[in-house]
């Protein structure tokens, strides 16, 4: 069996490094565990041993158990059509402007490529645990969305309000008697700009059944995963993590986890800076005032979403290696994340 | 840059970009400006707690007197565009048409980006504003947002659309009147995007003028050694953070900064303290 862990949470707040410290934690006890990152610093991706994106999964020089692959994000459109599409049909989407201009510009397809990956790794059965770190561009519960975003968007509402829920022939787009809609269209957007779009979504349309199917597989897959959210004690992030506990019920089980990163030390609130300078103590202080907000925050969040809180310090140094990884976990205060690492 | 028309604020997600937007717009109404802070994307929940606002709408409405603010909803703008712009009465732009532009929209991206930069761009001509401050999207996405009429050209040969991207592009590349700020904060992956990002605005010529804006810089912290207990501690983390941010500071010089503020609770009282701060710029 195979326990998917999905890593999740808004921009910035250190998800990949949480990932990746859980995969090296879980290696380092024996379980064979594959990290599945989008597009991770380069420190981190040199500590994981990996070296470009794209890359299938590659086991750890010093530590064999821990595999990491990075999913490229952007080759995501062009991933889709080619499983999903016939050959001919794949390398027309692919040429296609509008494709193009859709590669980087629909955030569900990147989350949705990554899902889809993620599933595949799962699926694979060839590690014990896949820890899931959710792409950039949608670390919110978007990433859980996205297989039925997906669906709608190759299903087609534009083909279906064109036809009528039929699958139409190509030379009905280009009956202008039987839609005036389409001329008076035609007259603002400019003579082919309908008849290009049509096309795309038509092509777009014959990856539906795969799609459809495949997404559920990845909804199944989403809602029976374990679930953990990153956040820091600010307030984007956190609007973010509420997100999740609000949400998500019915596309994903409730977080078992919420783990705040870049936490200071409680002891700095309303400390004595002793016999220090006058800057060194208005730093103490400073840092002390930061910290009681944070610990505000978090307490407040924690009463109101009665969740299993798990704290970990703000490092002086980026981790770089497998040891300063190791040891975000080990450091951790509050709820034990290597509990959700037992398979 | 409160002289200008127009400034769009981009960044990657959670570097400050909604509470720098709010904070430029607050600035440029303390001199006097009639400002319209506008939401490009989502429901603009980021720039309303910044502004300490309600919700915000579709229309305009007033935070303070002078100070405006909107989101974009992509629909309503697209019935103010049929209307408006391209003149159809409003029986057939709510009727079918505005059905098949819709679901037209939703699909076709340059189409959907459009009409978003539409209606920002639109607000910026229709002079009813000093400045327009925009909270734009993320980095990750602000290229087709500010290439959408270029794309629009690219798409299409003839049309009214293609002759509205034509002056929304001009308006765009117009340096005395619009302005893009890319917020970023001196970490690795930050810097990066903003450094693809700048390579990008370098490439495809969108923008004119574009500035870099780092926010949450530490203070400098002098030091004669550095003590035990917790001034020590606070200390060391403090130099050791600042040195990381020196660096990512030196491989991107930014054009301005903004400081860490500690211990702050509001998101009104962050952007606050950011205008104060734009003002000594």
């Amino acid at each position: 069996m195979t326990k998917p862990i999905l890593i999740t949470g808004g921009g910035g707040v250190g998800k990949t490094t949480v990932s990746a410290a859980l995969g090296v934690v879980a290696a380092k006890a024996g379980v064979r565990t594959l990290v599945v990152t989008v597009d991770p610093a380069r420190r981190l991706a040199d500590a994981l041993g990996v070296e470009e994106l794209g890359t299938e999964p590659v086991p750890h020089a010093e530590l064999p158990n821990l595999w990491a692959a990075m999913l490229d994000a952007s080759a995501s459109w062009s991933a889709i059509a080619r499983r999903h599409a016939d050959p001919t049909v794949a390398d027309r989407l692919v040429d296609n402007a509008f494709f193009q201009a859709a590669t980087n510009h629909f955030p569900a397809s990147q989350s949705y490529a990554a899902a889809e990956e993620a599933a595949t790794f799962i699926d694979a059965r060839a590690w014990e645990l896949v820890i899931v770190d959710t792409p950039p561009s949608a670390g919110g519960i978007e990433f859980f969305t996205a297989p039925s975003q997906m669906t709608d968007l190759v299903g087609g509402r534009l083909l279906r309000w064109m036809t009528g829920g039929r699958l139409p022939g190509r030379r009905f787009f280009f009956d202008r008697t039987a839609r005036p809609a389409l001329r008076i269209a035609d007259q603002v957007l400019g003579a082919g700009l309908f008849e290009a779009v049509a096309e795309f979504l038509m092509d777009l349309r014959t990856t539906y059944d795969g799609v459809a199917r495949r997404s559920r597989e990845i909804e199944s897959h989403l809602k029976k995963a374990t679930t953990v959210v990153v956040t820091t004690a600010d307030p984007s992030p956190l609007r973010e993590a509420v997100r999740f506990f609000r949400e998500l019920p019915g596309v994903a089980a409730r977080p078992s986890a919420v783990v705040f990163n870049r936490t200071l030390p409680e002891e700095w609130i309303d400390a004595r800076p002793g016999r220090v300078s006058a800057e060194i103590a208005e730093n103490l202080r400073r840092w002390g005032r930061e910290s009681a907000r944070q610990l505000e925050f978090r307490t407040e969040f924690a009463n109101r979403y009665r969740t299993q809180l798990t704290t970990i310090p703000w490092k002086q140094d980026s981790p770089t290696d497998l040891d300063s990884l190791e040891d975000l976990v080990t450091s951790a205060e509050g709820f034990d994340l290597t509990e959700l690492l037992r398979t | 840059m409160f002289d200008k028309r127009l400034v769009i604020v981009a960044g990657k997600g959670g570097v400050g970009k909604s509470a720098v937007a709010a904070g430029l717009a607050i600035a440029a109404h303390r001199e006097g400006r009639k400002v319209l802070a506008i939401s490009m994307v989502g429901t603009g929940g980021g720039l309303a707690s910044h502004l300490g606002s309600q919700p915000l709408e579709f229309a305009p409405f007033e935070v303070q007197p002078g100070l405006h603010a909107s989101m974009v909803d992509r629909s309503k703008a697209l019935l103010e565009y049929l209307q408006i712009q391209v003149g159809l009465p409003p029986f057939v732009a709510f009727g079918p048409i505005a059905r098949a532009f819709d679901a037209l929209a939703s699909a076709a991206p340059a189409l959907r980006e459009i009409l978003t930069m539409g209606k920002v761009l639109y607000e910026v001509r229709r002079q009813e504003w000093d400045l327009v401050v925009a909270d734009g999207p993320p980095t990750g996405q602000i290229g087709s947002f500010l290439r959408a009429p270029k794309s629009i050209t690219e798409l299409v040969s003839t049309g009214r659309l293609r002759e509205q991207a034509a002056w929304m592009g001009d308006l765009l590349a117009n340096p005395e009147e619009s302005t893009l700020v890319v917020v970023t904060i001196p970490e690795e992956l930050p810097t990066s995007e903003t450094e693809e990002t700048l390579a990008w605005l370098n490439r495809e010529q969108v923008v004119d003028d574009v500035r870099v804006v780092a926010n949450r810089v530490l203070p400098r912290l002098e030091v004669d050694g550095v003590p035990g207990g917790r001034a020590g501690e606070a200390a060391t983390l403090h130099i050791h953070i600042q040195a990381e941010q020196r660096r990512w500071l030196d491989r991107l010089p930014p054009t301005a900064m903004l400081p860490y503020l500690f211990g702050i609770r509001t998101p009104a009282e962050v952007a606050s303290l950011l205008a104060d701060e734009m003002e000594r710029w």
